[in-house]
Formats: structure tokens, C-alpha cells, sequence
């Protein structure tokens, strides 16, 4: 019977080519968009999750309550760690680290010099986290603190084929590290990426600033992370770990610091905390772009059942003459989902095709790895089930509709589609103009914010602004670096500070100003050492007062705040005035306010920030001079740091790319809605010119009597076309306010936004209309130029 | 075999019942030729349909090889229907993207039966109709007077007890309508097959063994021959 179904269901394929064309060439479309989704989703999802034990893993974080606002860190200080430890049963291992992955160093082998991300961590880390060992054991590799494990592609950048064990890696140029372990390459999809690591006893041996920080409750620049017993739950514990920082640290008690814990399970996707809990993050895009793929794959489903109703009239004799030779409706409503799901099957091989061409750009756009896994079985079985679904969707209402004929009526020849079946039809069109428009709006509005953040003023000039990371002996040799710099010609201005142009990585606390209330709490403000020539070498203006002299003695006691900082402690005329805050220790005089610079994200508002003189600091800023080849300058730039740095790599950043990266998500996010947008438009219009040809013919004789009677092309036109417009329409009313909902919703993550107005809505609207119009003209002016003759006389 | 019993077929038109049916009784035995005439819209067609159960009437009793078929549900109307009927058209309604030989089996696919009985039975009714050169061929390439042959074939695979003809020649030349009228008359005398025929023709009329005469939806008159 089945065999029979399909005869019969290929055959019709292949008589209606272009109508079946249309069906696989839509229905593939739509697969595609959801395939592709798919497949990003189950990337998403499959997260942190390589590691054996990941389900009983959690990093350690520290949420705080204050008078205006709430907040979870994952900066935390040792001593934690050793209450975990020893005061917690149910915790199997606790690991501290430092900011494991962001912390660059230089690896220097011979002349072969890399400056990476890794980190120090505590011996147990390699328990918590199994990585794989290629060589050398997670129990032996951190036995004496000077000692290192490198990832493999690390490992081969250093020593090429040579077998790196017990090999000798000069750290930071300053200190020698033994090879004691490689592990596998890190999986893309795990949110801890490194490239090496040390034992944390080596960090608190050979960094000063560590020696207090094993006993300081106050000093929270690290990360935690612990194994749970098995059986042993998060929620069991989370009530005996929440007040240890309370209960150990008086001066922390302010804060109200809870400890809480993060699964990593979670850490990709519900990254963003509310009170405490993780509530959301990635996977808001995860939920937003797997709808957007049903939709796109139901608008396809829907070209499917408008094209097969709209064609009943032709399949009603063979329903009539199936009925009459001993056929049950069920028969036929079988042998119609056997049709459909073999035209879904046809377009999903089309849709693996598509997907396959299409992965290389999207991962190109993600920034991920995808790949169609052929050789899983699971994946073919996926698909399997995945033709069932999309098949049976697609034909249930074309096979409900079709097998319910009279067949005394359709072998009579008496029958006519009727309005009754129109009518769901453009319900249908209305539901996938609706979807498409609504995405449509969703890119303009998305593209707006990205263009009203990036329009926004940053304070500061990024142009031929470059950035790098004091490292080694620069800081020692910046006076000598700068000079050089200068004299070279090719750079026009340098200076120093503790942050980059574009993030701000400390922050104190601004404590006493003048005309505090009694209750008011301190101002986490953001702290930048400077050198002198801060403001002029990255652009910033001065809005009172004078900038730091370049003499370092007289500037001790002196601060700058930025406008921000000014507004939020309410100062008028702050010149002069003195302020205390944690980065000096007494008090501080203001000597200048700066305008707002944009130095964290581009949709928040400027926060309070502090500048004050001094040496060394994290990073070298330096502006090209106006007028030079930029190739030639860096060769003459990279020339001059390997002087002062030999046993550093040189690397750079220019501001203004590093300011575009904080766009990434929402670029991203513009770009796929722009694409899937697209897509959704196209099967719609699919459907549509589908749906029009077929009007065209089922009106030829009406078309042939009106042309006779003296209707022009412009008539015949607008009589075809009219019905489809108001569909769009009427798709363009229901869309809107949909997507305005959503988008506003959306908007709100951003406290720099912009305003929905009506224009992006007519705009969305007009597009729609003109691509409606293309599509349709085409069918309706092909029936108007027919010989009315030639339409007349076929009757 | 069948009888029908105050049979009322109408549709109500504003409000009014506009009879295509009207109070008719039919009693037709087992092995019976029998001839419906009348002009259009007497209610020959509508009469066809009722018996053949693709039409339900609005009023009156329907039995048929001892079911109470106006008491059944759909299904149980369609296995009675598979398992004793068999249909032919005017307009040969053969499925156009079926070959003659796939025309034929469907019936049998409907019915659960075996593939290889269903090679068997085709080969024999495609043997007994001298079309076996055909089979392969699709209705397009056909004649007319084939098509109808493919068309009593696939009414006849499943071995009915009763078939139905809604006009079977009328869109046949003289010749080609005779050699049909000759094969039903063959099967109702050697098959035993009991034929009920609409027709026009007062010629083919006379192959039957009964002629009866509808006007306005009741039977006129009704002659054995």
C-alpha cells in the first residue's frame, strides 16, 4: 500500500514541475533555517559539558546587597577557600585560581616567544576539571610550584615535534618552569579556554602582592571553583556556605556578601544574576533564535498546505474515484501524508545541501564550529523524525481537506472549491506575512540600536589610537619607550594607565566628599592610574580645572573625576575640594573634572570614574601620527618595543576595533535576524507566487470575459493583485504591535536605547508591500497579456 | 439482493423540498440485468448513487445483501461496499497517474489483499479482456472505448456481486458501446454478476433483463423483458 502511495506521489511530482519545485524549494528553505538552528542550538547546549563530573561542579560567587543596587562577582578572597575545605561536609574539592584564561603571560623558548592566556591554579583544580593528559597526570603535575601545563597547540608553538616534558619554559622572563603535563586542546565549547596553567603556590611565591592575600577576607581578586560529593546537592550546601563570608569578615559585613554557587552546566547560558540567581543571559538568544526557526519553518509548512489546497480541485477527481472504488477517508488521508512526507523527504536532502554550503559563512558570522555530524547516528535518526514532523505538519490539513470530498459531487463534475476553503488559506498567508514582517521590523529596530549606540559620543578620540599591554620590562623602560616613540616620528603622543581606553579594571571606593548625609553609603567608583599626558594622548577634554603636571611629587594628594563621578556625590564647584577614597591614604584634592568618557559599555550610562597620577599602570596608549603608513608604522613601533622588551612578542590593539567588539552580540543578533528575515520573506513569497498562479488560472475565463468587455492590463492587475495586498496589510497590522512588544522588551536590557517610532513600522510595511507586489505581478500580468481568444475558446 | 423501500433523496431550497427522490421502492433479486431509463433530471444518477452507497438518501429503508445499510456507519458501509460493488462511469474517472495495470489493483489494494494474489488476479482479468498489452500504458494513451475496458475491469477485479453503471457508453461510439453491452451481458449470464445500468440508449436498455422507467424521481413504469 505504501509502495503504491509513493508511485503515485512521485508521479505527481513530476507532472506539476514547477508546483512541486516550489513546494521542495520552499520546504527545503525552511528545513535549512531550522537545521541550521538546530544544530547552533545543540552547540549551545552542549557547553561545559566534556568534562566527566561537570553536573557536580560549580564556581564559587560572592552576590552583594547595597543601598542602591545589587550584584554577584565571581572576585572572591582565599581565605574562603580554606573554610570550604575544612568547615564544609558534602565539598569533595575546592580549587582557588586567579582570573584563569585572562591572565597573559610570556612564554619565551629560545628565540620562540608567546604571550597567552592562562592562569594559576590550586592543585585540586586538575581534580575538579579532568582534563584530558596527553602527557605527564593531573596528581604529579603541580607537585613543585615551578612547574607548567600547557595545552597541546601551546605545546607546539613552543617545541614543534620535540617532546616537550621536563623541558624548560622561561615565565614572564623572569622565572624558569618546568613541562609537567600537556592536556588536550580545550573544545570550543567550553567557557573556560587557557592555553596554560601554573600552581597557584608558584603565583603566591613569586607575586608580592600575593603574601597577604592567603589571610585577607577583604581582598577579593580570585576565583573559586569546587567539586560536590557524589549525591550531594547544590541546594544542600548552599545553606551552610551562604554567611561564611559574613560570619568570617567584619569588614565585609556592609556588603552583606552571600556566598552562592554556579553550576557549570549554567555558566554559558544563565550567566546574567538577579538577587543571587542566575536568571538568564545567553539563552534568551538561544529561546529567541529557536522561535525564530519554528516560525520560518512553519511559514514553509504553510506554502505547503495554501499550494496543496489551493491544487484540490485537480487532485478531487482522483479522491472521487478512489472513494468510489472502495477507498476509506483513512486510506486516502495516508496516502496524502505519504505524499507529503516524501516531498519533505526530497527537500531535506536539499536542506542538508543548503546547510552544509551555508555552515562555513554562519560559522564565520557566530564565531562557532559547527558541523553536520554524518557520521552520528543520532543525528540521521534526528532527521528521520525530523521529516515525520515537518511532513506530517506540512500534509495534515492538505490530507484532512482533500480526502473529506464528496465523491458524488467531484465525479459530476459539479464541484468548485469553496469559499470554505479560502478562507483558512488566507488566515494561513496572513500568519506568514505576519511572521515575516514582524522579523523584518526586528532587524530595522535591531540595526537602529546598534547605529544609535556606535553614533553615540565616546569622549575620547579612537583614531590611530593603539593599545599595549605593559608587559615585562616596559614599565621599567616607558620613559625610554615613550621618547622613542616620540622621535621616531611616527607617533604623536603616548601615555600610560592601569586600565585600556575601552574596559576599566578596578574599581574603589569613593568614601567621604563633602556634604555626604550621615546614611549615605560609599560610591564604588571606577579608579585609573594615569600617566601625565593621559587625557591629550587619548582625546579626552577637561571640563574644569587642569590636568596632572609632569611632575610626579606635586600630584600625590591630587585627583580627577569625570562628570559622572561629579553628578552622582552632587559637588558643586569641586575644584579644590578634598575626598577620600581607598586608593590614597589620606585625603585627596580635586584638581580637574573630565567629560564622561565611554570606557565601559557603549548602552549604559558613563559611570564615576576616578584618575589619579601614577606610575607603571597595565597598558600603553599611544596615537599614530596624522599622515603615516600604518604597515610601516607598526614595523617601526614593533621595532622600538623589541628594544625595550626583548622577550616579548610585540601585540597591539587598535581602540577603535576593540570598541566595535563590544557590539559583537548585537551586530550578531542583527545579522542572523537580517538573514532569517530574508529567508522567511522569500518562502513566504514562494507561497504567494504559488498562490497567484493559481488564482491566474482558476480566473482565465473570468480574466478572458473582462478583457473582452474592454479591461486594460491595469485593471486585470489590480484585480488579481487586490486580494493579496489587503493580506499583506492586514499581516502588517497584526505584525506591528507584536513586534514592538518584543523589541521593547528587548530594549530594555539597554539603558542607552532608542525610541520605537511609527516610521520603522511604515517602512516595514512598504517593503512588504513592493516584494508582495513583484512576486504577484508577475502571475497577474502574465494572465492579463493572455488572448482572451485563445482563454474563451478552451471552454 | 436489494431493496429499497420509500427511498426519499431532496434538498431544501429556500425552504422548500425540491424532490430528486420521491417515496420510490426497488426490489431487485440476485443475477438480475436491470435497465434505469428516464429523462434528465428524473433522478436516474441520484437513484445509482443511493444504491451504491455513495449517496445517502434522506428518508426511507436500504437493504442490501441482508445489512440495513441505512443503519450503518460509515465504515461498516464501506466494507459492505468494497466487499459487493463495483463501479463504472461515463467519464471512466481512471487515475491519470496510474498505469492500466496499477488502474486495475488498486480496488485489491483497498481490500488488504496480497501482493502476489493481486498479481494473479490482475493478470487474469487482464487476460480475460484481451488488454494485456496495455498495461503498462497510462489512461492518456488510451482510447476511449479502452478506457471504459479498464474502467469495468477495475470495477470487476475485486469480484463483486453487484455492478453499477452510470451510463457506461454514453461517451463511446455505436461499435465500441455494442462490444461493451455484449461483455455485461456475458457476465450477468455466465459470471451471474447482477448489472444495474443507467442509460439512455433504448438499445443498450434491451441487454437487460428489467427496464424500469424513472419520472420525476418515482419509478414510471417498470417491464421485464
Amino acid at each position: 500500500m505504501i509502495k503504491n502511495y509513493l508511485k503515485i506521489a512521485w508521479r505527481n511530482i513530476l507532472h506539476n514541475k514547477v508546483y512541486s519545485a516550489i513546494n521542495i524549494l520552499g520546504l527545503a528553505a525552511g528545513m535549512a533555517v531550522a537545521l541550521i538552528i538546530g544544530l547552533w542550538v545543540i552547540n549551545e547546549f552542549s557547553y561545559d559539558k566534556f568534562l566527566p563530573n561537570y553536573k557536580q561542579l560549580y564556581q564559587v560567587n560572592l552576590h552583594f546587597t547595597t543601598q542602591r543596587e545589587e550584584h554577584t562577582q565571581t572576585a572572591l578572597a582565599i581565605p574562603l577557600a580554606e573554610v570550604l575545605r575544612k568547615e564544609i561536609p558534602g565539598i569533595k574539592y575546592v580549587a582557588e585560581t586567579d582570573w584563569v584564561g585572562w591572565q597573559y603571560h610570556d612564554l619565551l623558548v629560545g628565540t620562540k616567544k608567546l604571550y597567552v592566556g592562562g592562569g594559576a591554579a590550586h592543585p585540586d583544580f586538575l581534580k575538579i576539571f579532568e582534563y584530558p593528559f596527553v602527557k605527564g597526570s593531573a596528581k604529579d603535575a603541580f607537585k613543585d610550584p615551578y612547574s607548567i601545563i600547557l595545552d597541546q597547540a601551546t605545546a607546539t608553538a613552543l617545541f614543534g615535534n620535540a617532546d616537550p616534558m621536563n623541558k624548560i619554559i622561561r615565565f614572564d622572563n623572569q622565572q624558569n618552569l618546568k613541562v609537567t603535563g600537556i592536556i588536550k586542546d580545550i573544545p570550543k565549547n567550553a567557557t573556560k579556554q587557557f592555553s596554560f596553567l601554573t600552581p597557584f603556590a608558584f603565583k603566591e611565591q613569586t607575586e608580592g602582592w600575593m603574601k597577604s592575600a592567603r589571610t585577607t577576607w577583604t581582598n577579593n581578586s580570585f576565583n573559586m571553583y569546587i567539586e560536590l560529593q557524589p549525591g550531594v546537592t547544590a541546594e544542600q550546601i548552599a545553606p551552610k556556605i551562604k554567611n561564611l563570608v559574613y560570619q568570617h569578615s567584619v569588614q565585609m559585613r556592609p556588603a552583606k556578601p552571600e556566598v552562592i554557587l554556579h553550576a557549570m552546566m549554567d555558566w554559558h547560558l544563565y550567566s546574567d544574576f538577579k538577587m543571587g540567581k542566575p536568571v538568564g543571559g545567553f539563552i534568551d538568544y538561544v529561546r529567541m533564535f529557536s522561535i525564530i526557526g519554528i516560525l520560518v519553518l512553519l511559514i514553509a509548512c504553510i506554502n505547503f498546505m495554501n499550494l496543496s489546497t489551493a491544487r484540490s480541485e485537480k487532485r478531487a477527481r482522483e479522491v472521487g474515484v478512489r472513494k468510489a472504488i472502495g477507498s476509506q477517508r483513512s486510506d486516502l488521508i495516508a496516502q496524502f501524508l505519504a505524499e507529503s512526507v516524501l516531498i519533505t523527504f526530497i527537500a531535506s536532502l536539499f536542506s542538508i545541501v543548503f546547510v552544509q554550503l551555508a555552515l562555513p559563512s554562519f560559522n564565520t558570522v557566530i564565531g562557532s564550529s559547527i558541523a553536520i555530524p554524518f557520521a552520528n547516528p543520532l543525528f540521521w535518526i534526528g532527521m528521520l523524525l525530523y521529516v515525520l514532523f515537518t511532513g506530517l505538519l506540512a500534509g495534515s490539513r492538505p490530507a484532512f481537506y482533500l480526502s473529506s470530498f464528496n465523491p458524488v459531487t467531484v465525479l459530476k463534475g459539479t464541484f468548485k472549491v469553496g469559499k470554505a476553503a479560502s478562507l483558512p488559506r488566507k488566515v494561513l498567508v496572513v500568519l506568514q506575512f505576519s511572521c515575516s514582517i514582524a522579523l523584518i521590523i526586528s532587524t530595522v529596530i535591531v540595526y537602529q540600536q546598534i547605529q544609535y549606540a556606535k553614533s553615540r559620543p565616546t569622549g575620547y578620540s579612537s583614531e590611530r589610537l593603539m593599545v599595549t599591554d605593559m608587559s615585562g620590562d616596559l614599565a621599567n623602560n616607558y620613559d625610554a619607550l615613550k621618547n622613542s616613540l616620540i622621535s621616531s616620528g611616527v607617533v604623536e603622543s603616548v601615555a600610560a594607565a592601569s586600565s585600556p581606553v575601552t574596559n576599566i579594571y578596578s574599581h574603589m571606593s569613593l568614601d567621604k566628599w563633602p556634604g555626604k548625609a550621615a546614611d549615605e553609603e560609599s560610591v564604588n567608583i571606577g579608579a585609573i592610574f594615569v600617566s601625565d599626558n593621559y587625557f591629550k594622548t587619548l582625546g579626552m577634554t577637561l571640563k574644569e580645572g587642569h590636568d596632572f603636571s609632569s611632575k610626579w611629587s606635586d600630584d600625590t594628594t591630587s585627583v580627577i573625576l569625570n562628570e559622572a563621578a561629579i553628578k552622582r556625590i552632587g559637588l558643586k564647584d569641586p575644584i579644590n575640594k578634598l575626598v577620600t577614597w581607598n586608593g590614597s591614604s589620606g585625603p585627596v584634592r580635586i584638581i580637574g573634572v573630565v567629560k564622561d568618557a565611554l570606557m565601559e559599555s557603549p548602552f549604559t550610562p558613563v559611570a564615576p570614574a576616578i584618575f589619579s597620577h601614577g606610575r607603571g599602570g597595565n597598558n600603553v596608549m599611544y596615537r599614530l601620527a596624522p599622515n603615516v603608513n600604518t604597515q610601516d608604522a607598526i614595523k617601526k613601533i614593533n621595532k622600538i618595543f623589541d628594544t625595550y622588551n626583548p622577550a616579548y612578542p610585540y601585540i597591539y590593539q587598535f581602540v577603535d576595533d576593540e570598541y566595535n567588539h563590544k557590539f559583537n552580540l548585537e551586530v550578531l543578533v542583527g545579522k542572523l535576524a537580517g538573514v532569517f528575515a530574508g529567508l522567511a520573506i522569500f518562502i513566504s513569497c514562494l507561497g504567494l507566487f504559488g498562490l497567484a498562479a493559481y488564482v491566474a488560472e482558476q480566473r482565465t475565463k473570468e480574466i478572458g470575459i473582462r478583457k473582452v468587455l474592454g479591461a486594460t492590463i491595469a485593471n486585470v492587475w489590480l484585480l488579481l493583485s487586490r486580494d493579496f495586498i489587503l493580506l499583506v496589510l492586514i499581516s502588517c497590522i497584526i505584525a506591528s504591535p507584536v513586534a514592538f512588544y518584543f523589541l521593547q522588551g528587548w530594549l530594555q536590557k539597554y539603558d542607552y536605547r532608542i525610541s520605537i517610532g511609527p516610521g520603522v513600522f511604515l517602512l516595514s510595511a512598504l517593503v512588504a508591500i513592493i516584494i508582495t507586489m513583484i512576486t504577484i505581478s508577475f502571475q497577474a500580468i502574465k494572465a492579463a497579456l493572455t488572448n482572451p481568444v485563445k482563454s474563451l475558446r478552451s471552454e | 439482493m436489494l431493496s429499497l423501500q420509500h427511498i426519499s433523496k431532496y434538498y431544501q431550497v429556500s425552504g422548500l423540498k425540491n424532490y430528486v427522490l420521491n417515496d420510490l421502492s426497488l426490489e431487485v433479486d440476485e443475477g438480475e440485468f436491470i435497465s434505469i431509463m428516464g429523462p434528465s433530471g428524473s433522478g436516474k444518477s441520484t437513484l445509482l448513487n443511493v444504491i451504491g452507497m455513495l449517496d445517502d438518501p434522506s428518508d426511507g429503508y436500504h437493504y442490501f445483501a441482508g445489512h440495513a445499510v441505512h443503519q450503518l456507519k460509515e465504515k461498516q458501509r464501506s466494507a459492505l461496499y468494497k466487499q459487493y460493488i463495483g463501479f463504472v462511469f461515463q467519464a471512466y474517472h481512471l487515475i491519470d497517474e496510474l498505469t492500466v495495470y496499477e488502474n486495475i489493483e488498486t480496488p485489491l489494494i483497498y481490500q488488504d489483499f496480497k501482493s502476489s494474489e493481486r498479481k494473479a488476479m490482475v493478470a487474469d482479468i487482464l487476460d480475460k479482456f484481451n488488454i494485456v498489452g496495455k498495461k503498462d500504458l497510462f489512461p492518456a494513451q488510451l482510447s476511449g472505448g479502452q478506457q471504459q475496458l479498464v474502467g469495468i475491469a477495475r470495477a470487476l477485479i475485486a469480484k463483486p456481486k453487484m455492478l453499477l453503471a452510470d451510463e457506461p457508453t454514453g461517451n463511446l461510439n455505436s461499435k465500441q458501446g455494442e462490444e461493451i453491452m455484449e461483455l455485461f451481458r456475458k457476465l450477468n449470464r455466465e459470471d451471474k454478476v447482477t448489472i444495474i445500468q443507467v442509460t439512455h440508449s433504448e438499445k443498450n436498455a434491451e441487454y437487460g433483463t428489467r427496464i424500469i422507467n424513472l419520472l420525476d424521481g418515482k419509478i414510471a413504469s417498470s417491464k421485464k423483458l
